[in-house]
């Protein structure tokens, strides 16, 4: 790789004692983190699954709430998170070829794209409550009082996007922690593959928020 | 056969005896070796002591709910005190002892073992999710004792979210925390069954605990999330009022037990399913015969994980569900009984003219049998709808879940407490007590919850702390009953810690059991085996008469 500058380390992967190889290390650890992933897929499901069967069952009310949420925030915060899945994949592909500096570089750059989703949606959170869009608020009143119907799904939307945020917080704060292990010489030699199996997790936010976007905001808008 | 094949086919031969490394329990003797370990061998031991002592709490909470009973004016406890009692019963009993009863312990020591892996895929992961398992209990068991919860271990709302004035968010929380214990054990278990097999071990070279432990561990990750759920949402509702399932709140009431039950019918598989495994293992050993329909048997264990997600609407027959979905959720759970059955009639057929040896685990595994099918048989009465509105919150459900979780998954416990005790500690137990043992509490099983039928079926419901006079004959006799299985619980607990220093030692493989955990040593070496077994035989090959082991 000398002919664009940048040098690259030996990439590999220690051997723990209770595998044989390393193969079988390694696709113990995808496997185990895929199980993980389906186990947040579940958390969320019930959350979907309500929010459609309250669409079916009060389309009105649905409506109502979604012309109330914020469509462009929700939709740069979904373009916000694209972009940081692809700095995640621009980490994984360079921990495989060994070059530490990019992809600390591009470990940070997701980092900073998962806060700036955070800082978005609390100002989102923060419209919402201006508008009195906070039902559970004793001493706020309701702006859609009217509707009891209304308020469920507005909690769930509370609920799926804090869930989501709370996943959020807790992965860039794991992805500091794992910046700054990787910082050091000897990480790409013994657990590359811990770059790889946090892309998995990464991407899963991504992708469990590219199913909350249009199930809470753009259906039947 | 060339002399290498011997090798291979046998691990035990060419042991040398002075070079035997010291076996797990004597590897280390401080008390940091056991509280730091990754041995999933002693992990399982933490599990054992822990959810033995929470089975202890259980068991006083149950006596005392029996022992207010007893008369009918409930005037031992407080209407209070009791609903405080029956939910530390059910909380303790349920979240913190069935549910990772056998998986924790048994399939945490054995599954490595049995498919000849030097331990779980993931070592630290395992005894994180003890710490876990400790934290979210104790923390829950205090509350239970020091502030008390009423709500049942069901935690119904809105009862649980705005009318009860007890902990309930604290116990919560603890529940919630044991259950990221599960997911992690769940699938710590899912990754070592898929990659960690030693050569040879095909998937339908497994044994049926294995099978069962596979399609626990299903259970455990795909249900275990939606409980998380479902409880977060209720300390969302108690704690900030963001109204899920009260109405005044609006919220939905029913979507509660839509969640609560996604989770919780799944979960009597979680406890029957181990058991099931266990009594399989048992059956083969104590008849020296191959599993009767091996390969029906571990599908039975796929089939039941996956029906069962599919019949929680058979908890809401009578909470208007629509007619529709309670016929269909009627029929779903009639079917549940076909894979049970493919499971019952095959370890019959397994007896059938085997060798039979009548010792404590095999009289379990009888007993097992006989009170899953009981069980299982009136589960159809209440997947009846007609029927299910009359039995519904009676003490007929009480009767028909104890026969399941006491009767089944109790017994398989404690079959496979006494079967793998030489493989756990290196002792055996006295056989002669422990059949005492049994038979008490197969007796004392049967005297408290027989009459629970009967007390049900006569309209008594579930969960009262009074009742018509006229009940008082049964309930005093399900209370001595209960009496009878309580000295049966101490013979166990007592002769099993006698043991540990007084017992005679065991053999590598004191039942001529076949399976790869007893071709190592009572116990095992630190990673299980001197050198990675090889498999080239079917499992349960108590045909092949030239091999003792293996």
């Amino acid at each position: 790789m000398a002919d664009i500058g940048i040098a690259a380390e030996p990439v590999d992967l220690e051997l723990a004692e209770q595998f044989t190889t390393k193969a079988q290390q390694r696709e113990a650890a995808t496997l185990g983190m895929w199980a993980w992933l389906v186990t947040e897929l579940l958390l969320f499901a019930g959350l979907f699954l309500c929010a459609l069967i309250l669409r079916i069952q009060h389309p009105q009310s649905v409506t109502l709430v979604t012309t109330h949420l914020k469509f462009w925030i929700g939709a740069t915060n979904t373009v916000v998170l694209i972009c940081s899945s692809l700095t995640m994949s621009a980490a994984i592909v360079t921990s495989r070829l060994g070059w530490r500096r990019f992809m600390l570089g591009a470990l940070l750059a997701t980092a900073s794209l998962g806060s700036l989703f955070l800082l978005l949606k609390g100002f989102e959170y923060y419209q919402d409550y201006d508008e009195h869009m906070m039902p559970f608020l004793a001493d706020r009143s309701y702006v859609l009082a009217h509707d009891q119907a209304s308020v469920l799904f507005l909690d769930v939307y509370y609920i799926t996007t804090g869930l989501h945020g709370v996943h959020l917080i807790t992965g860039i704060s794991i992805l500091l922690w794992l910046t700054w292990k990787a910082s050091r010489p000897a990480f790409l030699q013994t657990h590359q593959n811990r770059i790889e199996i946090y892309g998995l997790y990464w991407h899963f936010i991504d992708l469990i928020w590219i199913i909350v976007f249009p199930v809470l905001y753009v259906l039947n808008r | 056969m060339s002399p290498l094949d011997t090798v291979l086919r046998d691990p035990d031969t060419p042991r040398i005896t002075l070079d035997r490394p010291a076996d797990y329990l004597h590897a280390q003797h401080t008390l940091r070796s056991w509280f730091f370990t990754t041995d999933h061998k002693r992990i399982a031991l933490l599990y054992l002591a822990s959810i033995t002592g929470f089975f202890i709490l259980g068991a006083c909470a149950a006596g005392l709910v029996r022992l207010s009973l007893v008369v009918p004016n409930g005037q031992i406890f407080s209407n209070d005190t009791y609903n405080k009692l029956f939910t530390m019963h059910g909380v303790i009993m349920i979240w913190f002892f069935l549910i990772p009863s056998i998986p924790a312990t048994f399939g945490n020591f054995l599954i490595p073992l049995m498919i000849g892996a030097k331990d779980l895929a993931f070592p630290r992961l395992n005894l994180l999710s003890w710490y876990v398992f400790m934290l979210g209990s104790l923390f829950t068991i205090v509350v239970l004792i020091v502030g008390g919860v009423d709500t049942g271990w069901t935690f119904y709302a809105p009862f649980s979210t705005t009318y009860s004035n007890t902990y309930v968010i604290p116990a919560l929380v603890g529940v919630i925390i044991v259950g990221f214990s599960s997911i992690l054990t769940g699938l710590n278990f899912v990754v070592t069954i898929h990659k960690m097999r030693c050569p040879g071990m095909t998937w339908f070279r497994m044994p049926i605990f294995v099978w069962t432990h596979y399609a626990v561990s299903l259970i455990f990750l795909l249900g275990t999330p939606v409980i998380t759920l479902a409880l977060m949402l209720l300390v969302m509702e108690r704690a900030f009022h963001i109204g899920v399932f009260d109405p005044r709140l609006g919220g939905d009431p029913v979507l509660f037990e839509h969640l609560f039950w996604f989770y919780s019918h799944p979960a009597v598989y979680i406890m029957v399913l181990p058991g099931m495994g266990v009594v399989t293992e048992l059956v083969a050993a104590f008849s020296q015969k191959r599993v009767f329909g091996y390969k029906f048997v571990a599908y039975a264990s796929i089939g039941l994980a996956s029906i069962t997600f599919l019949v929680w609407g058979h908890h809401m027959f009578v909470n208007g569900q629509s007619q529709l979905a309670s016929t269909v959720f009627s029929f779903l759970s009639f079917a549940v009984a076909v894979p049970s059955a493919v499971k019952v009639y095959n370890w019959t057929a397994t007896i059938h003219k085997g060798t039979i040896r009548l010792d404590t685990p095999m009289l379990y595994a009888m007993g097992y049998i006989g009170l899953f099918v009981l069980g299982g048989v009136t589960g159809l009465f209440l997947a009846t709808l007609a029927v299910d509105a009359h039995l519904h919150d009676t003490y007929f459900v009480v009767a028909h879940f104890h026969y399941i979780m006491v009767g089944g998954t109790m017994l398989a416990f404690l079959g496979g407490l006494h079967y793998w005790w030489p493989k756990f500690t290196g002792r055996m137990y006295p056989e002669a007590w422990g059949r005492v043992g049994a038979f008490l509490i197969f007796i004392g099983f049967n005297v408290t919850f027989f009459p629970q039928f009967i007390l049900g079926y006569l309209g008594m419901p579930r969960r009262y702390h009074s009742y018509p006079p006229e009940f008082q004959l049964l309930n005093v006799l399900s209370s001595a009953g209960s009496t009878i299985l309580a000295v049966g619980y101490f013979f166990p607990l007592g002769y099993l810690i006698w043991s540990l220093w007084f017992g005679k030692k065991a053999p590598a493989n004191p039942w001529q059991a076949k399976g790869l955990e007893w071709t190592t040593s009572s116990p095992p070496p630190a990673h299980n085996f001197l050198r990675t077994p090889v498999v080239d035989y079917q499992p349960y090959d108590y045909a092949n008469k030239t091999r003792d082991n293996g």
